[in-house]
């Protein structure tokens, strides 16, 4: 079974042609290197499986069943969570309060609900606990490494059941050690059953963890590949246009 | 209770003391029951104040809305006859009005916080000094309100009711702020609109619900002057208490960049902002004197507050460093 797949997605942007005929299979717990040159399709087809916008022609299957998504909220529902760039946390509120931004719980005292923060403590430390992440619930976020900010965005999909996570460059801008923390993170959400998306520049952290990788060049997929079938010159080749197909 | 706001407690008490010292009529009932009442004046819409600050936004038409609203409602109730709790509930629905129309211009039409309250301070002062023609709005000779009077400037205990009330609105703000899912979304809103967005919070909503809280108090404020007052006089009454405001929300640890705030700071802040004003009085200082030393006292209690951050910053990295070296 496919958590995920997409048949013959084609997006374009009145004249521009930003993604052709694009398909891909994903399955439960498998990690997906997505690379490519800038400007080669990876966000408009990260922001097709978000819902952020409609594909101008094909399918998108979830759990083999077909679905449309009108807006990033649909897909949410569907399982698919994105990991922002920039992470979407807010610096100024706790770790737990990150985790839970959105959906607070709440208790009833008499007729006013209240959030529930002994709750939202308990939750997200069993979260960070799973990921076998440091990170402390009550924390601040901006005191926090990048690595631990990486955890407080991940937490957020696991609470809400994710099937698919998309991460949209997260080692990019933080330090080599955190790097590993990230993709051990990835590595839980993989073992959790989880399929992840990377999208990333950096070849070492793709041929890390990916169990697959995937190039697009200038729209078109050119590479479907086991990433132990394949090596970082192949997919330079691919991404660069030195080797046409693989 | 937060660092910020046990900080300024001490400082509170450390002036107070220091005034005490130099004229123990600071600690006589009189003193002390007039002082909490202009607290309670000040408080109630510095509260909303802070709100709208928290969300990283400004509200500079308060003054002039309490000037309004005075003028409409001294009017009302002593020219017109009208009964005094509708009139209280109209003044109400007005500030939901004005705050709404506030924040609709600042999250639909994408306007400026400082741009469009600067207009509403110029326009609510100009209606209201137009409509009453400059002359000053008062109630009849004679008459009396006893309810409404007791409500708002009567005293139970020697404790001032505009006191009592402005520890009411505190504690339910308190709630809102600190322990509803609406108080959370404030902060992630005033923090990073961007990200509050990407959770699913509806960040529009939050938004012009603070500037909403803040004209609600501040009309709710404006009836608690007039009543105080007795009269209002359109060009002058309610002038730079937008400013107290904003003073008492910075005092009280908000940060004028929106995220950070604590209903309990700004409750201190219109505190130690009141306490001053009566140290000038009661230390002989020239009152005209009364602008600066209010100007320099808050300016040192900033940077003292800042320095002190940076203080414990470069010892929390040291410290951090040392358990690093000794690993």
């Amino acid at each position: 079974m496919n958590v995920l797949e997409l048949k013959n997605i084609s997006k374009s942007y009145g004249a521009i042609q930003a993604l052709r005929d694009v398909s891909l299979a994903i399955e439960p717990g498998e990690v997906v290197g997505l690379m490519g040159d800038n400007g080669a399709g990876k966000s408009t087809l990260v922001k097709v499986i978000a819902g952020n916008f409609a594909p101008s022609s094909g399918d998108i299957l979830i759990s083999d069943q077909k679905t449309v998504f009108h807006k990033p909220l649909d897909a949410q529902k569907a399982g698919i969570e994105v990991v922002y760039q920039d992470l979407a946390i807010c610096n100024n509120m706790t770790a737990a309060s990150n985790v839970f931004l959105g959906r607070e719980p709440t208790r009833k005292i008499g007729p006013i609900k209240i959030v529930d923060y002994a709750f939202m403590r308990k939750r997200s430390a069993e979260l960070f606990a799973r990921l076998k992440s440091e990170t402390r619930p009550r924390d601040l976020v901006h005191r926090m490494s990048g690595g631990q900010r990486q955890a407080v965005a991940i937490a957020r999909t696991l609470l809400s059941d994710a099937k698919i996570v998309l991460m949209d460059e997260p080692t990019a801008a933080i330090s080599v050690r955190q790097v590993a923390e990230v993709l051990n993170l990835i590595r839980q959400l993989s073992d959790h059953g989880i399929a992840v998306v990377l999208i990333s520049h950096r070849m070492p952290d793709v041929f890390e963890v990916a169990h697959k990788v995937v190039v697009l060049r200038r729209g078109e997929l050119v590479a479907d590949k086991k990433a132990s079938d394949s090596s970082p010159e192949e997919i330079t080749g691919l991404i660069t246009g030195a080797i046409e197909t693989a | 209770m937060q660092k910020k706001d046990i900080g300024l407690a001490v400082l509170i008490i450390v002036v107070g003391i220091i005034v005490y010292m130099r004229n123990p009529l600071f600690l006589s009932p009189i003193n002390l029951g007039n002082t909490a009442n202009l607290i309670g004046l000040f408080g109630l819409f510095a509260i909303g104040q802070g709100f709208v600050i928290m969300t990283g936004g400004i509200d500079l038409s308060v003054g002039s809305v309490i000037a309004l609203l005075g003028v409409l409602f001294v009017d009302m109730v002593g020219k017109f006859g009208v009964p005094w709790p509708l009139a209280v509930t109209l003044m109400i629905v007005l500030g939901v009005a004005i705050g709404l129309a506030h924040g609709v211009l600042i999250t639909r039409f994408k306007l400026q916080p400082f741009v469009v309250t600067l207009c509403g301070l110029l326009i609510y002062r100009g209606i209201a000094r137009g409509y009453t023609a400059e002359s000053t709005a008062g109630f009849p000779f004679g008459s009396s309100y006893p309810q409404l009077e007791w409500l708002t400037i009567g005293r139970s205990f020697g404790v001032p009711h505009s006191f009592v009330a402005m520890l009411i609105v505190a504690a339910i703000m308190w709630v809102v702020l600190h322990h509803t899912v609406f108080g959370r979304h404030l902060c992630a809103v005033g923090k990073n609109e961007e990200a509050a967005r990407f959770s699913g919070i509806n960040t529009r909503f939050v938004t012009i619900a603070a500037y909403v809280i803040c004209a609600v108090l501040a009309s709710i404020a404006a009836i608690y002057f007039a009543m105080f007052t007795k009269s209002v006089q359109p060009s002058s009454h309610g002038n730079f208490y937008e400013l107290y405001a904003i003073a008492a929300a910075v005092l009280g640890g908000c940060s004028l960049r929106g995220g950070e705030g604590s209903v309990i700071g700004i409750v201190l802040g219109a505190v130690l902002l009141q306490e001053l004003q009566n140290l000038v009085n009661l230390l002989g200082i020239p009152s005209s004197l009364n602008f600066a030393v209010m100007g320099a006292v808050i300016l040192l209690g900033v940077l003292a507050d800042q320095q002190f951050a940076a203080y414990r910053n470069r010892k929390n990295t040291e410290r951090a460093l040392g358990l690093l070296q000794k690993s």
